[in-house]
């Protein structure tokens, strides 16, 4: 892959992988393949999460308070760490919906506006 | 925060296993979907993205980035000097003196003119400046000292900071400002019970002054108001340096009493250590309170100066009423002196006082016929306060006798050339002149200026040389970064190759410019935590070499503060990024492929990309010779006006003279008591073995007081005043001296008679004989014949007695008077009668070493007598010079350490460049060149450059050292002599540092030259 689609995708990721992480973790503790998997499956893998770029998230949400970790057993019996929202992640998670909404919401107005007067 | 960074170094220790795990378990679900485990891995490998990158990214979440790269940095920057130990060597030996000198001199100049004042809160305090148009109408004028001041005879725009007692109660009762506070200072002061009699300098401060400042005792109390009342008994307060000194910092020492002058003072306390003084540079003794000034000084000059609106004497300092603004105050202070200068009526002289009178104002034609006044010669050296008095017992309108008051005193002449006392005769207020102290059109008024800007003390007499060596050091400091600048320069384009790899494996530019800077703000930073060293060696050296000139140690307290501490740092990180930037920005500009392809710039193929720095290189050298030529002109041409200094003829034979000051007035000596003391001390000393003849003066030769007196030359106008320099001398003082005489005769018993019954109250009818000097002669005689020439008669007034004038039995051979560099004068030697005197003595061998004797002898007349100022002519001498030595030492060693630097530059840039070439130089001598061509080729690079950069410096020096001009002394600005003789010697040296490395590139052995790679 080129550089400049990894940027491009890196800076559409940027902050949006946080949120997304934030809200796999409202269903439950889950380690770090598992989170990226979850988004995969959940975006209908229309979301490529680079995986690698899910370590720096996870450890900017640690160091913001976000999550925390534990120490845990996996699914087949390894030990693996689990990251779990704590409440100041799950009121981020809020706010941060709700900013995404607006900006969805207002992108696509903008949007649908446009393709109007392109029909007309 | 240290919870967050404890998480994170966990986390990050981690790190690898989780994404080890991560990459495993996609692995296994790859599997799980078919895929073979090989092509398993790849795709989840391939999935997973950069894991360096990660890792990295993920580091960065938790440090501090910057800093972690910055100690990568620097670890890696200390590698590359440890790698090349001789290049890290002289870069940080460069360094470390430019930044050392620098930091010495701005730790002066920090100590001298910037510190804050010692005091509470200074940036409160406010110093009070009259200014006019016209000299106001007053009689005595006298300055401590602590400011700039002009009021020269007839000077416009006269200006000045001393005011009288009842302007400073009237101000101080206004409350404009929360607190108000006046000094003076109080002339020389005999002590005794304390050991032996000792001289002292005190202050005289009103009682507000401690509280003025803010400032508490160090043990007792301090003064209050209470204190400052005629009717108080005498206190007084010990200056803590002079409490450590003199009393062993004894805490007994309050409430013991000491004798003043004759006078009991209790001592109440001792102010806080800090204080010294609140003028720059004073070093007072004792503070005592305002209200003692006349019991303890001569009582005809203090008497009455309490109330006397017309005799000025008094700083004042105020501090500031919170949330008052400086202009307010200014105006209400204003206010009240200019009601005092329209309308208070001018106050009238008490007969047989002394008369003080800063000359003529402008327009009024003169009132007095005779007029002395004290002038300060140029601030070349003197330490005392800048008064020059005439002793009471002297009538006005006398013969001068002028003494300096307190020689010895901390205070240096602020003013430099200006006079500070005026003697005018009583009842010089004219009649159907102005009735006021000043009139509406000569604008009197008021400035208030900050404290700490307005008392400069002694520090107008420092800036000067601080100045310049300042600017001495800033050539030096860009010296030394030019020639590290050429040194990186050198490594820089050897380093190519590593800097084309690094940008080649991707590492950012700016990453590798940071780098880059990183490591010569390293070698700055060395550099400067060497130059701390050697400039506290350096600053103590000059402070030292200052104190030996000055009879007592300096009042400024120097050492590495936080400021000069900060002013290091500032310069080393500036340096280290003036000298890094160029070199870096070059070597990041590297065209990656030929670079990388070629054999390190050994070859002639890099020629294009080396011809770039080359010709940098060539650029600094050639800078750093043209600034080393600028510094040695400069350094030539003030060691020259040294030299021209010291062999000065003075006219008179300094050699084996010891001076000493005495004055028996101090303990109560009066009138003819004092001449015969004197005559009597004379008689002693003449006999003292060792000693071949003595004398005295009202002060001695070249010590930087200077009197001056007026008169009326006949065939002159009426109201046209004369004036000559004059200096009133004892018995024998020609001889003494070794002055020759060149017509007439020496003064005689008779004429000390006639002069000492003259300057009583109740004159005679006969002339006082005095003495005259070529220039005299000159100036006022021509070819007509001095001897028996008569001048300077006037009639009585009312108020005064008749003058019956002077007659010239005497003509001797021009002499310096105060300092070296005035000319010689008109000057009239009168015999000395009453005052203060200073002593000479002729010795036969070692002046010095006849102290013992001398101090016995006097001590046989009076065990009560202190000696002060003793020193030897030369020693004088060397004071008088004290400035000019200072500078000349200082830039002589600045100008060679210069002429090395830029040497260092030129050898380093050879160096590099012979050994750049050595491939190519190894082939010409294949080819058969000659070594001694190569030896010329190389040679020949150094010298064009020193030429070049000699003529650079030459145009430039030729545009700045006029700005030197006047510190120069019998010697041109753009002298010749000087310019050829340092253009020489710098190409000298040049040669010299061309031929290490002119030597090596003869003797490269082809062999090895092109093996060489």
């Amino acid at each position: 892959m080129s550089t400049k689609e990894q940027k491009e995708r890196v800076e559409l990721l940027q902050g949006t992988l946080d949120l997304l992480i934030l809200r796999t973790l409202l269903l439950g503790p889950a380690h770090g393949h598992a989170i990226a998997k979850a988004i995969e499956f959940n975006s209908d893998d229309v979301l490529q999460v680079e995986q690698g770029s899910l370590y720096p998230a996870l450890h900017r949400l640690i160091k913001r308070g976000w999550i925390a970790v534990e120490a845990g057993i996996s699914e087949n019996n390894r030990r693996a760490k689990f990251y779990r929202l704590t409440a100041k992640g799950r009121r981020q998670l809020a706010v941060e919906t709700s900013k995404w909404d607006k900006l969805a919401g207002a992108i696509a107005r903008i949007l649908r506006s446009a393709e109007r007067e392109g029909e007309s | 925060m240290r919870r967050g960074k404890r998480m994170g170094r966990r986390m990050l220790e981690d790190l690898d296993e989780d994404i080890r795990d991560h990459i495993a378990r996609e692995t296994q679900d790859n599997i799980e979907r078919g895929m073979a485990p090989e092509e398993a891995r790849y795709a989840a490998v391939r999935k997973f993205g950069n894991v360096t990158r990660v890792k990295e990214e993920t580091r960065e979440v938790w440090s501090f980035v910057w800093l972690e790269q910055l100690l990568q940095d620097v670890r890696f920057g200390l590698r590359m000097l440890r790698k090349s130990p001789g290049f890290a060597a002289v870069a940080i030996l460069t360094l470390a003196l430019g930044i050392g000198a620098n930091t010495a001199i701005f730790s002066l100049i920090d100590a001298v003119m910037l510190r804050a004042l010692p005091v509470e809160d200074p940036s409160q305090l406010v110093l009070l400046k009259w200014s006019a148009r016209n000299a106001p109408n007053i009689h005595g004028y006298m300055t401590s000292g602590d400011c700039p001041m002009n009021v020269m005879p007839g000077a416009a725009n006269p200006y000045g900071c001393s005011f009288s007692e009842p302007m400073f109660r009237e101000i101080a009762r206004a409350n404009v400002f929360a607190a108000t506070t006046a000094f003076a200072n109080s002339d020389r002061l005999s002590l005794t019970g304390n050991g032996p009699a000792t001289v002292i300098n005190g202050q005289l401060v009103s009682g507000d002054f401690f509280r003025t400042m803010g400032l508490k005792a160090a043990a007792g109390r301090l003064f209050e108001a209470a204190d400052d009342k005629p009717s108080a008994a005498p206190v007084a307060v010990l200056n803590y340096g002079y409490w450590q000194s003199a009393f062993g910092g004894s805490r007994e020492v309050v409430g013991h009493t000491i004798e003043l002058n004759n006078v009991a003072f209790t001592i109440i306390g001792v102010a806080e250590q800090r204080f010294t003084g609140i003028t720059p540079g004073s070093d007072y003794d004792v503070w005592l309170p305002l209200s003692d000034a006349q019991r303890i000084t001569y009582p005809m000059f203090w008497r009455n100066r309490s109330d006397d609106a017309g005799n000025w004497w008094l700083t004042i300092v105020g501090r500031l009423k919170p949330g008052t603004e400086l202009a307010s105050a200014q105006a209400a202070v204003s206010g009240l002196y200019r009601n005092e200068m329209l309308h208070g009526s001018v106050p009238l002289f008490h007969g047989g006082e002394i008369a003080v009178r800063p000359g003529r104002p402008a327009g009024r034609g003169p009132r007095s016929d005779q007029m002395f006044h004290g002038a300060m010669p140029p601030p070349a050296g003197g330490n005392g306060p800048a008064s020059v008095l005439v002793p009471p017992q002297q009538a006005p309108g006398s013969p001068v006798q002028a003494r300096r008051e307190a020689a010895g005193a901390p205070m240096s002449p602020s003013a430099g050339k200006t006079p500070v006392i005026f003697a005018a005769p009583p009842g010089a207020a004219p009649e159907g002149g102005p009735k006021t102290l000043s009139t509406v059109a000569d604008n009197p008024e008021v400035t208030l200026v900050p404290a700490q800007t307005g008392l400069t003390g002694a520090r107008s007499e420092y800036s000067n040389p601080l100045y310049v060596l300042m600017l001495a050091v800033g050539i030096i400091l860009l010296i030394g970064c030019t020639n590290v600048a050429g040194l990186m320069l050198a490594r820089a384009a050897a380093r190519q190759k590593e800097m084309a790899v690094r940008l080649a494996l991707g590492a950012g530019r700016a990453r590798v410019v940071r780098q880059l800077l990183t490591e010569s703000v390293i070698l700055s930073v060395l550099g400067g935590t060497l130059g701390v060293l050697f400039a506290y060696w350096g600053a103590h050296a000059i402070i030292s070499f200052v104190s030996s000139n000055q009879p007592r140690p300096l009042g400024f307290a120097t050492g590495v503060d936080l400021r000069v501490l900060g002013f290091t740092v500032a310069v080393s990180l500036l340096t280290g990024i003036f000298f890094g930037i160029a070199p870096t920005l070059r070597s990041t500009r590297v065209d990656l492929t030929p670079t990388l392809k070629d054999g390190a710039g050994s070859s002639a193929s890099s020629g294009r990309a080396n011809g770039k720095w080359f010709s940098i290189g060539n650029a600094l050298v050639v800078a750093q010779v043209a600034l080393a030529i600028v510094m040695l002109v400069g350094a030539g041409l003030l060691v020259r006006t040294l030299a021209n200094l010291r062999s000065i003829d003075v006219g008179f034979d300094s050699h084996n003279i010891l001076i000493f000051g005495i004055d028996p007035t101090l303990i109560g000596y009066k009138g003819a008591q004092v001449d015969s003391f004197y005559r009597d001390l004379q008689g002693r000393l003449s006999e003292t073995p060792g000693v071949k003849s003595a004398s005295y003066s009202v002060m001695p030769l070249l010590s930087n007081a200077l009197g001056i007196m007026g008169f009326h030359w006949p065939g002159t106008p009426q109201d046209q005043r004369s004036d000559a320099d004059a200096l009133a001398v004892g018995p024998n003082f020609f001889a003494t001296m070794h002055i020759p005489f060149l017509a007439g005769r020496d003064f005689n018993a008779s004429d000390f008679k006639v002069s000492a019954t003259n300057s009583g109250a109740t004159p005679t009818s006969a002339r006082t004989d005095v003495i005259v000097n070529q220039a005299f002669v000159q100036k006022y005689l021509g070819k007509e014949s001095a001897l028996g020439k008569q001048f300077g008669e006037s009639a009585a007034e009312a108020d005064r007695p008749a003058n019956p004038g002077y007659e010239i039995i005497g003509v001797v051979r021009d002499a310096k008077y105060n300092s070296l560099r005035r000319e010689i004068h008109a000057m009239i030697y009168m015999p000395h009668s009453a005052g203060g005197a200073s002593f000479e003595l002729r010795t036969a061998a070692a002046p010095q070493a006849i102290l013992p004797a001398v101090r016995e002898v006097v001590a046989q007349v009076n065990t009560n007598l202190p000696l002060f100022d003793v020193k030897t002519e030369s020693e004088q001498i060397d004071q008088l010079l004290f400035q000019e030595r200072l500078v000349a030492r200082l830039s002589g060693f600045f100008g060679l350490l210069a002429l090395v630097l830029a040497c260092v530059g030129l050898y380093g840039l050879l160096s590099y460049e012979v050994s750049r070439r050595t491939r190519e130089i190894g082939i010409r001598m294949a080819l058969g060149a000659h070594p001694g061509r190569v030896l010329k080729l190389v040679l020949q690079q150094g010298i064009v450059l020193a030429i070049v950069g000699a003529c650079v410096g030459i145009g430039v020096a030729m545009g700045v050292m006029r700005y030197l001009a006047s510190m120069l002394y019998d010697v041109h600005a753009n002298d010749p002599l000087t310019m050829i003789a340092v253009a020489v010697l710098l190409t000298l040296v040049a040669l010299a540092a061309c031929y290490i490395p002119a030597r090596r590139a003869m003797r490269v052995d082809p062999m090895v030259a092109l093996r060489y790679e």
